[in-house]
This record gives C-alpha cells, structure tokens and sequence, in this order.
C-alpha cells in the first residue's frame, strides 16, 4: 500500500498535479484496493496474497500518475491547446500591454491633472510635474511586461503543463518586449502650449545598444523565478509526503 | 461518407463507462467489477486508470459526482448528465457504424 500510494503520490507531485487531485485520487484508490483486497479475503486468499494481489489490479502508479497528469491537463481549453496558449498568446499579450498603458495614463491624468487640455499643458510644460508624469508611464510600462509574464506564470500552473511551455512562452514575450515599444513625449503644439504624445509601436533595431535589454529581462527573470518557485515548493510537497 | 472519428477506438473506454452509467450511479470499483462482468473478462486494464478517467468527464461535464458515506466509507458516487447523455447518444452511433462494417467484412458479403 506505502509503496504503490507512496510511489504515486511522489511522482503526481514531481509532475505538479494540484494537491486536491491527488488526495481525491489518492483516497478514491485506497478505497478501490480495500474493495480489491476484501474481494481477494472472500476468495479465501491470505491478507499478504490478497493486497499484493489487488496492488498488481490497480496497475502501474507511474503509468497511472501520467495518465491522471493527462486528464488534468485535458481538463481545461489552456492545457488541451498548448501551442495557441503559450506559443501564439503571449504575441497577442501585446494588445494587453498596450491597453494597460493607455488605461494608466487616462487615470493619471483624469486623477491628478484633470482630464482638461489646458491643466494637460501645464503638466506638460511643468518639468517636475512631467518627470513624474514619465516616471509613472515608465513603471507601467515595466509593469505591464511583468503582469504579462505572471500572467503566463499563473496559466502554466493553473493547467499543470510541463514547465517549458512557461518558459517558452515568457521566452516570446521577452522578444516582443524588445520589439514592441511605447513612448511618452512632449510635444510642442504651439510657441506657449505643450502638450503630451503616447507613441506605440514595433520595430527591430539592428543597433544593439538601443535596445530596451532591461525590458526583454524581465520575463526572463519571471520565468526564472517560477522555475525556481516551482522546483522549490515541489521538494517542499515531496518531503512533507515522505515525512507523512 | 463520413469519416471516422480517429480517436474512436480510444473512445472504448469512455462508450463503457457512459454507458454503465446511464443505468445508475455508481463507484469506480462498481464500474471496473461491471465492465469485467458484462464483458465476460474479455477487457482488462490497470483498474486504477478508471479514476482519471473519471475525473476527466467529470471535468468535461459529462458525468457528475458526490460523496456518500456507505457502511463507514466516504464513497463518491458518479451519474450522467445532460450533456453526458448527448455523448453517449453519439458514441453509440459510431459504435454501431464501425461495428456494423466490421461485420459486413467479416462476413465477406461484398467481397
């Protein structure tokens, strides 16, 4: 019994099967064995025989853990198509980047400088009020990039794929992170107004030095992290189920 | 003519375990002990893939499931639903197909 649910329960683990999975099949599986073992006692068999018995019934565990990591990942629409959610997604997280930064300046603005034009300019021609005004475009912007890649963070885990998909897919969004970029000038309209521009777009510098390096890191460092996070917590689960 | 369903003979397993259960509720080792005895032994497998199985339609809505103590044992029981029903109706349906042609091909009717 330890070592058929010992040998299951550590392998769903590695594997990153949500905790409340494994207890149900765990449970489900016990309660199967005792029925198999019960069955094995009728039949006249001793109580070594009948649990060696019903063990060989219930089949490989490890077998068993991958197929139960299949149901898993079949569960949900994410897990079932990998290459859209983690291949061709994160190209799209572009529009949700774009759609954050667009949102946070409309509430910086509405919130701190009024939605008025002419409160607009004097922000705009203020130096101080615009360094802030840069300044909060630019943690948006870095923000934005590290909520995409939790955000792909939270999918890998939420549909217990291997943990490349999520590196691969922070992999693509730190590219689009190097090509895609905004940008927030003042932009002189007449000889006493200034106002504010928001540029977007995606261009490939050939000119390495230019390039947003420290933006492209980020998902690295995300992905990084959730590597390391996941490696962690999965030897935490598997000594506690040991030391259980 | 239409094309079978590639993944069909996967889909054994899913035709029994629907189909057992569209005629009462019942437990995975109920079921396992069902497809032994209503296949004169003919199928067999690791009878604890029947639980991801299980929890797969369950996560499809195709079946449901609660808990119930019977004789001091917390048991979770599964039913069909609705949408359940509808696969079976559909699995059956190709089953029959396949089953049929087979037949005609064993037979040596048009050959």
């Amino acid at each position: 019994m330890r070592d058929f649910m010992g040998q299951l329960r550590g392998r769903l683990l590695k594997l990153r099967c949500p905790t409340a999975r494994i207890e149900r099949l765990v449970h489900e599986l016990a309660d199967h064995r005792e029925d198999l073992k019960q069955a094995g006692l009728a039949e006249g068999l001793s109580e070594a025989d009948a649990e060696a018995r019903a063990d060989a019934s219930l089949g490989d565990p490890l077998v068993l853990a991958e197929q139960t990591m299949m149901s898993v990942r079949r569960s949900t629409w994410w897990g079932r198509h990998c290459v859209v959610t983690f291949g061709l997604l994160p190209i799209l997280a572009c529009l949700l980047w774009y759609l954050m930064l667009l949102c946070e300046m409309l509430l910086v603005y509405a919130l701190g400088y009024g939605c008025n034009r002419e409160k607009l300019h004097v922000a705009a021609s203020n130096p101080v009020t615009l360094h802030h005004l840069l300044l909060a475009f630019r943690f948006t912007d870095y923000f934005g990039v590290v909520l995409v890649a939790l955000l792909f963070f939270w999918l890998a885990q939420r549909t217990a794929v291997k943990l490349r998909w999520m590196v691969i897919s922070c992999a693509i969004w730190s590219l689009m992170a190097v090509i895609f970029w905004a940008e927030l000038k003042p932009n002189t309209i007449t000889a006493s107004e200034t106002g504010l521009t928001l540029t977007a777009g995606g261009t490939l510098s050939t000119d390495l030095a230019s390039m947003p390096w420290f933006r492209a890191t980020i998902p690295v460092l995300v992905a990084g992290a959730g590597y390391v996070i996941q490696c962690r917590a999965v030897r935490r689960r598997l000594q506690r189920a040991t030391a259980g | 003519m239409k094309k079978t369903n590639p993944s069909f003979l996967n889909g054994v397993p899913e035709l029994l375990v629907l189909r057992l259960l569209s005629k009462e509720e019942m437990y995975g080792y109920q079921i396992v002990e069902a497809i032994r005895s209503q296949t004169a032994g003919a199928l067999s497998f690791g009878e604890g893939c029947i639980y991801p199985y299980l929890h797969y339609l369950e996560a499809e809505k195709q079946v449901s499931s609660r808990r119930q103590e019977v004789d001091g044992r917390n048991r979770n029981y599964y039913k069909l639903t609705q949408r359940g029903q509808k696969r079976l109706q559909t699995l059956t349906d190709e089953w029959n197909r396949v089953t049929n042609g087979v037949a005609l091909l064993m037979e040596g009717k048009y050959a």
